[in-house]
C-alpha cells in the first residue's frame, strides 16, 4: 500500500487538471491521451515483444472506423459499436500479425507497413467507409445523462480508460508474460528452448497491439466524431513511432511520456510547421544516436556517466548445495535416436546416427570439431528437423517437434556459446526457466489479475531457493553480460535446471572454465544425475569426460564410431585414428550450420 | 492482348526505376547492415539536383545527371558520417533514425526549393515508337537502357576492381575483411556514396516521367524497399528482379483492380513474402550473429 | 487509516467534479475595440501545401488592402494562419482552437475533406467559414455557417457536359479519375451530368491519387477510341495522365475542371499534349477581363509570381468577408453569417449570390488551352 502512495498526488493532479485549462487546451490533452494509449500499445508490441509493427495506426483506424460505420450506417449504439470495434481491431491485429510467424525485423516492418497502406486504400474507396471524405455525424457517446460532447467531461472518461489500460500494460510487463515477451525479443531461440511458445507469443503481441489500437480508435471516434483516411496515414504512424522511441520503447511509462510530450510539442509548433519538421527530424536523429533508450533511459545513462567506468568489486559464486538423492529410476530408456540423418544443402552433418540413453545416466558425446555433436543436440532439442530417422523420448515419438514443445516435455539444454538474455537480470533469466505456464494461461490477465500477481509472487519465492542452491545470491540482480564467464556458465546451468527437466543436454559446459570451476561442475552434474535427471554432455575436456560419464559415444564425420564405457572407448583404434587423423579435412560443422541458419532465416 | 502488352511496357519502365532504388537500398544494406529508410528522400534530392541543373543551366540531360550523381554522392558521404553510429545497431533504432533523417531532408528540400515542385520537360524529343499498335515511349527505352547500363557498370565494379572486391569482402565478413587490411570505414562510405549515386540516377530519370516535389520520395522509397525485399534483401540481381516484379505488379493491379490497386499490390506482396520470406534470391546479409 | 483518508479525498474529488464540472465560461461577445481576428486555415506543409500557400497569398492580399484602406470601420483586421497539414483531425483541432480564441470568421481550407471535418464544430461555435473546397458534399451539409467561394463540382461538370454533349455533339466519352475527395467528386458529378443526357461513358477508369503509371488504364480506354477523355484529378496527376495518353496515341480531347486550366497541368503534360484541352472553370485566365488583369498585376507586384484561380477565389472570399464585416461592424456569429449571405458582389470568379446551401457562384465558363494558357471559348 505504501509503495502506491506516490499515486495519490498524481491522481489528484490528473483529476483537477481540467479546472486549470481552457476549452482548446483540454482538447489538446484529450488528443494527447489517445496518442498515449496508442503508444502504450506500440511499446508493448515493439519495445517489449520486439515485433516491428508499423500497422499500429491502422489498428487505430479499424477501431475508429468500425465505431463510425456501425453507429452511422447500422444504427447501433455507441457502446455496442465500441465492443464490436474492439473485437474488429483485435481480429485485424491477428491477421496483420500472421506474417510475424514467418519473418521478423525489417521484413516484418515493411509488410506491416504495406498492410497499413492497404487499409488506408480500402477506406478511401469503400462507400460504406465514406470514401475520401470520411464519415461525420458520429453520435455523442451517451453516459447516464452526462454530456460527453464537452471536452472536459470526455477527459474523465479518457482518464479512466487510460488508467486501466496503463495498469494492464504494467501488469503485463511485470509478470511472467512480459518477461517471456522480452526474452523472445532478445533471443527467440533460447526463449523457445525454455518452453516459450514463440508463435503464440508473437500473436499475443499483435493481439495486445490491436487491443490498444482499437481502444484508442474508439475514444477517437467519441472525441472527434469524424473519421477520414488521412488521419490514419503513414505520417501519423511515424509520429507515433517517434513518440515511442523518444520516450524509451521498452519502458511503458517512457512511451506515455514520449507520447504526451510529442503531442504537446506538435501542437506548440503547429504554426511553424516548415521549420518544425526540420527540428523534429533532427531531434529524432539525435535521440537515436545519443540516447538510444529514450527519455526513460536518460537517468540510467547519466548515472553511469557519473559513476565512470569499472566498478571494481568482482562478484563471487557461492557454493553449490547438492540436490536430494532420488531413488534409482526404472530401467526405461529416456532418449532413443534411431537412424537420424541430417543434411544441409548436400552436406551430411549426421549420417545414420543411432543411440540410446537409459534413465539416470551421464552420457558423454565426444568427437573432433565438426563431427556433428552440436547438430545432434539441435535435432534432439527440436532446433532442426532431421532429414531422416526419428527421435523418441521415453518411448514417445518427438521427431521434428518445435523446441518449445520439447521444453514442455522437460528437455532442457545449454548452449555452446551461452545464450543468456542480456537485457534481463540473472533472477529474471532463472524465473523464465521456472515459469511453466502455457501461453493460453494469459486469459487470467484480464479476468483475474490478482491471481497473476499471486503466481508471480510464488515464482519469486521459489527462485530464491534456486539462487541459493546454485550460489548465485551475490549476482542475482546483475545483468549477465557484466559477469565473468564462469558465472555465466553456472547461470545457464541453473536456468536449465529451473525447468526441472528429466533430460538435460549440456553443450561444452566446461569450455572456458578454470580447473577449480571444472571440478565444481563435475560435482554439480553428478548431483543433478543423482536427483534423477538424465544428462547428456558434449565436451572436449577428456579428463572431465573420463571421470564424469557413465558411457561415452564418439562421433566422427557425422557417424557413431564407438560407444561404451569411457575406458574402453579411449583405446578404441577408430577413435584414436579420428582424433589424430584427418579431422582437419572433414567438413566443418560450423559451415554447415551457418548454411542451415541462412536457409532457416 | 494490346492492353496486356501496353501494361507490360508501363510496368517495366517503372520497374526499372524501382530496381535502381532497390539496388541503392541493397548495396548499403549488404555492405554496412544499415536499413536506410531515408533512401527515398535521397532519391528526391537527386531528382531535384538533376532537374535544377538541367533546367537552370541548360546543360545536356546526361551531363546534368552526372553532375547530380556526383552532388548526391557527396551528400551521401555527409549522411553516412551522420548515420555512422547507427550502423549494425538495433533495427528499430535504425528505422526511426533514418526516417528522422528522411524528414530532415524533406524539410530541407521545402526550404531550398519550395513546396510546389516543378515539371521537368522530356529530354527526348522524338515521339513514341509504334510496334503493331503498342506504343513504346522513347524515354522509357532510354530509362530501361540507362538502368541496365548502370547495373552492368556496378557489377563490373564489384567484381573486377580492387575497391569493389574489397566491398564484397566487407559485405561477406566484417571482421575477416578488417583482418586482411581492408579499410571498412572507407568501404562503407563508398557503399553509401554509390547508394546515393544510384538514388540520384533513379531520381533524375524519373523526373521527366513525373513531377519533382519534396514528397515524391515517400512512395518511391516504400516501393523500392518492398522491391528489394521481394528480390532478396542485399542481393543485387534480386534488386533488379524485385524492382521489375513490383513494377509489373503495380501496373497490372492498376489495370485490373482500379482504385483498389494499392490494396491488391500490398496484399499480394505480403503473401509472396510470407511464402518466401528471404525473397527470390535469398538474403545476402552482413553477418549479424 | 491511510486508506480512509485516501477514500475521503477521492470522494471529495468526486463531489467536486459532480457539483461543478469544469468548463470554460463562454466569453463569446467579442470586444468592440482592438483588431478583428480572422483565421486562415490551410495546408502549409505536406503534399497539398502548394495549394494552401496560394490560398494564403490571395487572402493576405485582400486583407492587407483592406487594412491599408482603413480596415473595417476603423478597426484593423488581424489575419492569423493555421496549418491544417491537409489532415482532417488536425482540422478539427484547429476548429476548436479558433473557436476558443475569439476568431470571428475563418477562411479556407482548400481541401473539402478538412472543411467537412471542421464544419460541425464551427457551426456549433457560430463561426462563419468561407471555404475554397468545391465538393458537392459541402453544399449538402446545408450548414448556415459554411460558404463556398467557388461553384461545386456539379456546376463545373454540368457546364462541361453541356458544352461537350449538347453543343459539340460528342457522345463517345471516357472517364479517368482518382478516388481522392476531389477526383471522386468530379467523377460522380460528371457521370450524373452525362446520365441526364442519356450518355453512357465508353470507359470509366479509377486510379489512386498516388498512382504514376497509367499505361494499363489508358490502354483500356484506347480500345474504345473515345472522342473525349474526361480527367478528374489534381493538377500534377492530370498532367501525367494527359502526357501518357498522348504517348499511347490517344487522340481524344481532354476535358476537365479547374486543374486542367493551370500552368502546372500544362507543363507536366507538355505544352503540345495539353493543347486543345477543354476546361470548365469560373476563372479562365489572368486576362479574361479588366478587373482580373488589374488583380493579376497587383498580385504579381506583391508576390512576383503569376496569379491563378486558387489565388483569385481566396481573394474573392476574403473580400466578401470584409464587406460583410463592414455591415456588422466587426461583429461575428449569426449576424455575420446573414451578412455574408446577403453580399452581392461581382468578383473575379463571377457574380456572387449566395443560396441557402452556401454556394455563391452558379456558373462556370468554358475555355480551351492554347500554348499552355486558357483562352475563353466563344463559339457557343
Amino acid at each position: 500500500m505504501k509503495r502506491l502512495m506516490w499515486l495519490v498526488p498524481v491522481v489528484v493532479a490528473a483529476w483537477l487538471l481540467p479546472y486549470g485549462l481552457g476549452g482548446y487546451a483540454i482538447h489538446v490533452v484529450d488528443v494527447a491521451i489517445i496518442f498515449a494509449i496508442l503508444a502504450v500499445g506500440l511499446g508493448l508490441t515493439m519495445g517489449v515483444a520486439g515485433q516491428i509493427n508499423l500497422a499500429q495506426v491502422a489498428f487505430f483506424g479499424v477501431g475508429a472506423y468500425t465505431v463510425a460505420i456501425l453507429t452511422t450506417q447500422a444504427g447501433l449504439g455507441f457502446w455496442t459499436a465500441s465492443v464490436l470495434a474492439l473485437l474488429a481491431a483485435v481480429v485485424f491485429g491477428v491477421l496483420v500479425g500472421i506474417p510475424a510467424l514467418r519473418m521478423q525485423s525489417h521484413y516484418l516492418g515493411i509488410v506491416t507497413l504495406g498492410l497499413a497502406l492497404a487499409f488506408t486504400n480500402w477506406v478511401t474507396n469503400a462507400h460504406i467507409a465514406g470514401r475520401a471524405e470520411g464519415i461525420s455525424d458520429i453520435p455523442v457517446p451517451p453516459m447516464f445523462g452526462i454530456d460527453l460532447s464537452s471536452g472536459y467531461l470526455f477527459y474523465y472518461v479518457e482518464l479512466i480508460v487510460f488508467a486501466v489500460a496503463l495498469a494492464f500494460a504494467l501488469l503485463v510487463t511485470r509478470s511472467p508474460l512480459g518477461r517471456r515477451l522480452r526474452a523472445m525479443r532478445d533471443d527467440d531461440l533460447a526463449a523457445g528452448s525454455l518452453g516459450a511458445e514463440i508463435p503464440l507469443l508473437r500473436m499475443t503481441a499483435f493481439v495486445l497491439s490491436g487491443l490498444y489500437g482499437g481502444l484508442a480508435g474508439i475514444l477517437y471516434a467519441g472525441l472527434i466524431r469524424f473519421v477520414a483516411p488521412e488521419s490514419f496515414n503513414i505520417a501519423n504512424m511515424f509520429l507515433l513511432l517517434a513518440m515511442v522511441i523518444i520516450g524509451g520503447r521498452s519502458s511503458i511509462l517512457g512511451c506515455v511520456v514520449g507520447a504526451v510530450a510529442l503531442a504537446l510539442v506538435r501542437e506548440a509548433l503547429l504554426d511553424a510547421s516548415g521549420f518544425a519538421q526540420l527540428g523534429y527530424g533532427l531531434v529524432v536523429v539525435l535521440v537515436v544516436v545519443f540516447a538510444p533508450k529514450g527519455l526513460a533511459g536518460l537517468p540510467e545513462q547519466i548515472r553511469s556517466l557519473l559513476r565512470g567506468r569499472g566498478s571494481g568489486s568482482r562478484a563471487q559464486l557461492g557454493p553449490f548445495q547438492p540436490y536430494d538423492t532420488a531413488p534409482r529410476a526404472t530401467e526405461e530408456d529416456v532418449l532413443q535416436i534411431r537412424d537420424v540423418t541430417m543434411r544441409f544443402k548436400g552436406l551430411v552433418a549426421l549420417d545414420d546416427v543411432s543411440l540410446t540413453v537409459p534413465a539416470g545416466q551421464i552420457r558423454g558425446i565426444v568427437g573432433p570439431n565438426g563431427s556433428g555433436k552440436t547438430t545432434l543436440f539441435n535435432v534432439v532439442s527440436g532446433f532442426y528437423s532431421p532429414s531422416q530417422g526419428s527421435v523418441l523420448l521415453r518411448g514417445r515419438e518427438v521427431t521434428g517437434l518445435a523446441p518449445y514443445r520439447l521444453a514442455q516435455r522437460r528437455v532442457a539444454r545449454t548452449f555452446q556459446n551461452l545464450r543468456l538474455f542480456e537485457d534481463l537480470s540473472v533472477r529474471e533469466n532463472l524465473l523464465l526457466g521456472l515459469d511453466r505456464t502455457r501461453t493460453w494461461w494469459i486469459w487470467r490477465y484480464p479476468s483475474v489479475p490478482w491471481k497473476v500477481l499471486g503466481y508471480e509472487r510464488a515464482l519469486r519465492r521459489r527462485v530464491e531457493d534456486l539462487i541459493g542452491r546454485f550460489g548465485l545470491a551475490e549476482v542475482a540482480d546483475a545483468e549477465p553480460r557484466s559477469l565473468p564467464y564462469g558465472i555465466q556458465r553456472r547461470i545457464e546451468l541453473a536456468r536449465a535446471m529451473a525447468m526441472s527437466p528429466t533430460l538435460l543436454l549440456l553443450d561444452e559446459p566446461a569450455a572456458g572454465l578454470n580447473g577449480e570451476e571444472v571440478r565444481q561442475l563435475a560435482e554439480i552434474v553428478r548431483s543433478i544425475r543423482d536427483s534423477g535427471v538424465t544428462v547428456i554432455i558434449i565436451e572436449h575436456n577428456m579428463g572431465l569426460v573420463m571421470s564424469l560419464c557413465d558411457q561415452v559415444t564418439v562421433l566422427s564425420n557425422g557417424k557413431v564410431i564407438a560407444d561404451g564405457r569411457p575406458a574402453e572407448v579411449a583405446v578404441h583404434p577408430d577413435v584414436v585414428a579420428a582424433y589424430l587423423g584427418d579431422s582437419m579435412s572433414a567438413p566443418t560443422e560450423a559451415t554447415a550450420e551457418a548454411a542451415a541458419e541462412e536457409a532457416a532465416r | 492482348m494490346q492492353v496486356f502488352l501496353q501494361t507490360l511496357i508501363g510496368g517495366v519502365t517503372f520497374g526499372a526505376v524501382y530496381a535502381l532504388v532497390a539496388m541503392g537500398f541493397s548495396i548499403v544494406y549488404r555492405t554496412m547492415g544499415l536499413v536506410n529508410f531515408a533512401h527515398g528522400s535521397v532519391v528526391m534530392i537527386g531528382a531535384y539536383a538533376a532537374s535544377t541543373f538541367y533546367m537552370a543551366s541548360k546543360l545536356p540531360f546526361a551531363v546534368a545527371i552526372i553532375v547530380a550523381i556526383a552532388v548526391t554522392a557527396l551528400i551521401g558521404l555527409v549522411i553516412e558520417r551522420f548515420l555512422r553510429p547507427l550502423e549494425n545497431k538495433d533495427f528499430t533504432l535504425m528505422l526511426i533514425g533514418t526516417i528522422g533523417f528522411g524528414a530532415v531532408l524533406e524539410a530541407g528540400a521545402v526550404l531550398v526549393w519550395g513546396a510546389t515542385g516543378h515539371a521537368v520537360p522530356s529530354p527526348v524529343a522524338t515521339g513514341p515508337i509504334d510496334v503493331a499498335g503498342i506504343r513504346i515511349p522513347t524515354y522509357s527505352l532510354m530509362v530501361i537502357a540507362v538502368a541496365a547500363a548502370a547495373t552492368g557498370l556496378l557489377a563490373l565494379f564489384l567484381q573486377r576492381t580492387k575497391r569493389g572486391a574489397a566491398m564484397q569482402a566487407v559485405a561477406m565478413d566484417h571482421q575477416a575483411a578488417t583482418a586482411v587490411g581492408i579499410h571498412v570505414g572507407r568501404s562503407n562510405a563508398m557503399a553509401f556514396a554509390i547508394g546515393a549515386g544510384l538514388a540520384a540516377l533513379a531520381g533524375s530519370l524519373i523526373g521527366p516521367m513525373l513531377y519533382v516535389n519534396p514528397t515524391m520520395g515517400g512512395t518511391l522509397g516504400i516501393k523500392g524497399f518492398a522491391a528489394a525485399m521481394l528480390g532478396g534483401f542485399g542481393s543485387m540481381p534480386g534488386a533488379i528482379v524485385g524492382g521489375l516484379v513490383f513494377g509489373l505488379l503495380d501496373s497490372f493491379a492498376a489495370g485490373n483492380f482500379q482504385e483498389y490497386s494499392e490494396l491488391v499490390t500490398f496484399l499480394v506482396f505480403a503473401v509472396i513474402v510470407m511464402v518466401r520470406p528471404t525473397g527470390i534470391f535469398g538474403e545476402a546479409t552482413v553477418n549479424r550473429a | 487509516m491511510r486508506f480512509t483518508s485516501f477514500s475521503i479525498a477521492a470522494a471529495a474529488l468526486m463531489a467536486l467534479a459532480a457539483c461543478a464540472p469544469p468548463g470554460q465560461s463562454q466569453s463569446s461577445e467579442s470586444n468592440a475595440t482592438g483588431p478583428i481576428k480572422i483565421a486562415n486555415v490551410n495546408a502549409q506543409s505536406g503534399q497539398l501545401s502548394s495549394l494552401g500557400q496560394w490560398e494564403h497569398k490571395g487572402v493576405k492580399l485582400a486583407i492587407d488592402e483592406a487594412n491599408k484602406a482603413g480596415g473595417v470601420n476603423g478597426r484593423q483586421i488581424q489575419l492569423d494562419l493555421f496549418d491544417s497539414q491537409g489532415d482532417p483531425t488536425i482540422g478539427t483541432n484547429v476548429a476548436r482552437k479558433i473557436s476558443s480564441e475569439g476568431y470571428v470568421a475563418m477562411l479556407g481550407t482548400a481541401e473539402s475533406a478538412v472543411t467537412l471535418a471542421m464544419a460541425p464544430i464551427l457551426k456549433d461555435a457560430k463561426i462563419p467559414n468561407i471555404t475554397s473546397g468545391q465538393s458537392p458534399k459541402l453544399a449538402e451539409l446545408k450548414s448556415p455557417f459554411l460558404f463556398l467561394n467557388a461553384p461545386t463540382s456539379v456546376t463545373f461538370d454540368e457546364t462541361l457536359a453541356k458544352y461537350l454533349v449538347d453543343d459539340k455533339g460528342l457522345k463517345n466519352i471516357a472517364l479517368i479519375s482518382n478516388n481522392g475527395a476531389y477526383g471522386a467528386g468530379e467523377h460522380d458529378a460528371f457521370l450524373a451530368s452525362l446520365k441526364s443526357r442519356n450518355v453512357t461513358p465508353s470507359a470509366d477508369e479509377v486510379v489512386t491519387p498516388d498512382q504514376k503509371d497509367f499505361n494499363a488504364n489508358l490502354a483500356k480506354i484506347r480500345e474504345q477510341d473515345p472522342e473525349v477523355l474526361f480527367i478528374g484529378a489534381e493538377e500534377v496527376q492530370s498532367g501525367l495522365i494527359a502526357k501518357q495518353a498522348r504517348e499511347l496515341g490517344l487522340k481524344a480531347v481532354f476535358a476537365g475542371g479547374a486543374p486542367l486550366g493551370t500552368d502546372v497541368y500544362a507543363t507536366t503534360a507538355g505544352l503540345e499534349n495539353a493543347e486543345g484541352t477543354v476546361v470548365s472553370s469560373p476563372y479562365l485566365s489572368n486576362d479574361a477581363s479588366e478587373e482580373i488583369k488589374a488583380f493579376a498585376a497587383k498580385y504579381k507586384a506583391a508576390y512576383n509570381e503569376d496569379a491563378r484561380m486558387h489565388v483569385a477565389k481566396a481573394y474573392d472570399g476574403a473580400s466578401i468577408l470584409i464587406e460583410a464585416l463592414k455591415q456588422t461592424n466587426g461583429e461575428g456569429g449569426q449576424k455575420l453569417a446573414d451578412a455574408i449571405r446577403g453580399v452581392k458582389r461581382a468578383g473575379l470568379l463571377g457574380n456572387y449570390n449566395y443560396d441557402a446551401n452556401g454556394v455563391g457562384i452558379h456558373e462556370t465558363k468554358i475555355g480551351l488551352v492554347k500554348d499552355g494558357k486558357v483562352v475563353p471559348e466563344t463559339a457557343s
